[in-house]
């Protein structure tokens, strides 16, 4: 059992990272519009997210500083500050997005008026980050996100053309609109490395106050935990693959996307669906809001960590404050929560080098890192996939614009 | 202290934590006190980037330097970490505000 927690860190970085409620739509649009030839993608935005956490919770665990930290001393004050800015303002948005998902899959579960749940979420939100100590937190919302499994479960049943499925791991370019499909390449990949899931990670493994013996039980959790998260993206793009495309439907709200485990599996299913996506949201809410406190107190030296009376780290548990606050203020206006998270994916892809090359440069430094500084396999990896996350930085933008955030 | 340290990658934007164990704000900037044997010699570390803000902490004041720089005595003693001072007030009304 306790060998079961030890992964917990990662899961919960994982199923707040990969399926909130920005990423469950992604996904499920990609398979409603290619059905299956996006999974590829997936794979590779997996392989960065595990490749580079394992690195930062290296470096926390041999210098005892987390990826801010890192951003600010490579980066300097000036362009560190421009990091610390753009890494904000993504936290925010997703947190916005991720209060009004609770809300959302609240509605789905009780059907009361929007704007109560979203009283309620906010609250609700607020005491968990107060009161609940980090190692509960963790553990709850991320292992009773796994029941999202129910995905899983539906992809299965609805029989799926397997060898289609196959290829769909096989990079290919389609004959149809490659604008969107590139769209959705770097959205995919985007939403697989999104930075909060880094400095979630790399803080909480010094909330977890691991030390160089933990170094294996991090390898584990990043390894298992996003590919956990990369599991249930499969799953929530084959759902949609077998069961959308060939209507030519593109589901657009959460009602529509938890349908997927509906018509196959039932009410039970879908509870199960709507549980797992309720705390997977709670468990994005609770990594962005800690993640705008870690950002900002890194950044400025301050003070910070759960591990930490709150009396004891004042700026780090205001900022967090501060954060739910003002995303409860965000998704209160109106604005849609979807929509919200889809262009926070794509600015903090724009932001990604700004995160990644200060962990790769730190992770080689032997004044930083002593004896465990990067190895070979861990900077061909690294390097890898730095040259990826150029690429999709650059070609963003211009995307977005051309297909007009996704809608062809 | 006979190790060289690069004082650009070293030092600067580096973590300040005091004796406790409480980090205390980045180093902001280095005031050198001129050239030891061709070596510039650093003699305080300045947290804090606004003029009224900014606190001089004297070099014998610095333990170790590695990943961050360690500090001989508690922040208060050097007058540091009093933005966390100034808004405890905000939190302590608060039930569990003590509890870890």
């Amino acid at each position: 059992m306790k060998r079961i927690f030890e992964i917990a860190l990662g899961i919960l970085a994982a199923i707040g990272g990969f399926v909130d409620i920005g990423d469950i739509v992604f996904n499920v649009a990609a398979g409603a519009m290619f059905q299956y030839r996006l999974l590829w993608v997936v794979v590779i935005g997996v392989g960065a997210i595990i490749t580079y956490s394992e690195m930062c919770g290296r470096v926390t665990v041999a210098s005892g500083r987390a990826v801010f930290d890192a951003v600010r001393e490579r980066l300097g004050f000036r362009v560190g500050l421009v990091a610390l800015v753009a890494a904000q303002l993504v936290n925010l948005m997703t947190l916005a997005a991720e209060i009004g998902g609770i809300a959302l899959a609240l509605q789905l579960l009780a059907g009361l008026p929007f704007r109560a749940l979203l009283v309620l979420a906010v609250l609700a939100l607020a005491v968990v980050l107060w009161a609940m100590p980090f190692s509960w937190i963790e553990r709850i919302f991320g292992y009773v996100g796994l029941a999202m499994l129910a995905f899983a479960v539906a992809a299965i049943k609805l029989d799926p053309g397997w060898g289609d499925v196959a290829s769909g791991f096989v990079p290919s370019v389609p004959s149809g609109d490659r604008a969107l499909y590139a769209y959705f390449v770097v959205g995919l990949i985007g939403a697989a490395t999104v930075p909060y899931e880094v400095y979630f990670y790399s803080s909480g493994a010094m909330e977890e106050q691991w030390t160089p013996k933990d170094l294996g039980t991090n390898k584990a959790n990043a390894i298992i935990g996003y590919s956990l998260g990369g599991f249930l993206s499969f799953a929530l793009m084959i759902t949609a693959g077998a069961l959308f495309y060939p209507l030519g439907i593109t589901p657009e709200s959460l009602g529509s996307v938890a349908l997927g485990v509906d018509v196959p599996l039932g009410t039970i299913g879908l509870l199960c669906a709507l549980v797992g996506i309720l705390f997977a949201v709670s468990g994005a809410a609770i990594d962005t809001a800690f993640s705008g406190g870690y950002t900002l107190a890194q950044f400025f030296g301050w003070e910070w960590g759960k591990y930490r009376r709150p009396v004891d780290a004042p700026r780090f548990t205001l900022t967090w404050i501060v954060m739910v606050v003002l995303g409860f203020l965000v998704v209160v206006t109106g604005v849609d929560p979807i929509k919200v998270t889809e262009y926070s994916v794509i600015f903090s892809v724009v932001a990604l080098p700004l995160t990644y090359v200060p962990i790769l440069l730190v992770a080689n430094d032997r004044a930083y890192m002593g004896r465990y500084r990067n190895g070979r396999v861990a900077n061909v990896f690294g390097i890898a996939y730095l040259v990826v996350i150029l690429a999709i930085a650059v070609a963003a933008i211009p995307l977005m614009l051309v297909t007009n955030m996704g809608q062809g | 202290m006979s190790e060289p340290i690069d004082l650009a990658l070293g030092i600067l934007d580096h973590q300040v934590v005091d004796s406790e164990g409480f980090r205390c704000g980045k180093v902001d900037d280095l005031e050198l006190g001129g050239i030891q044997e061709g070596k510039p010699v650093v003699e305080t570390i300045i947290v804090g980037r606004r003029n009224r803000r900014r606190v001089h902490v004297p070099w014998d004041e610095v333990e170790k330097v590695d990943s961050a720089v360690w500090l001989k005595r508690p922040a208060r003693e050097l007058r540091l970490r009093r933005g966390d001072d100034r808004l405890r007030p905000l939190l302590e009304w608060i039930p569990g505000a003590h509890a870890r």
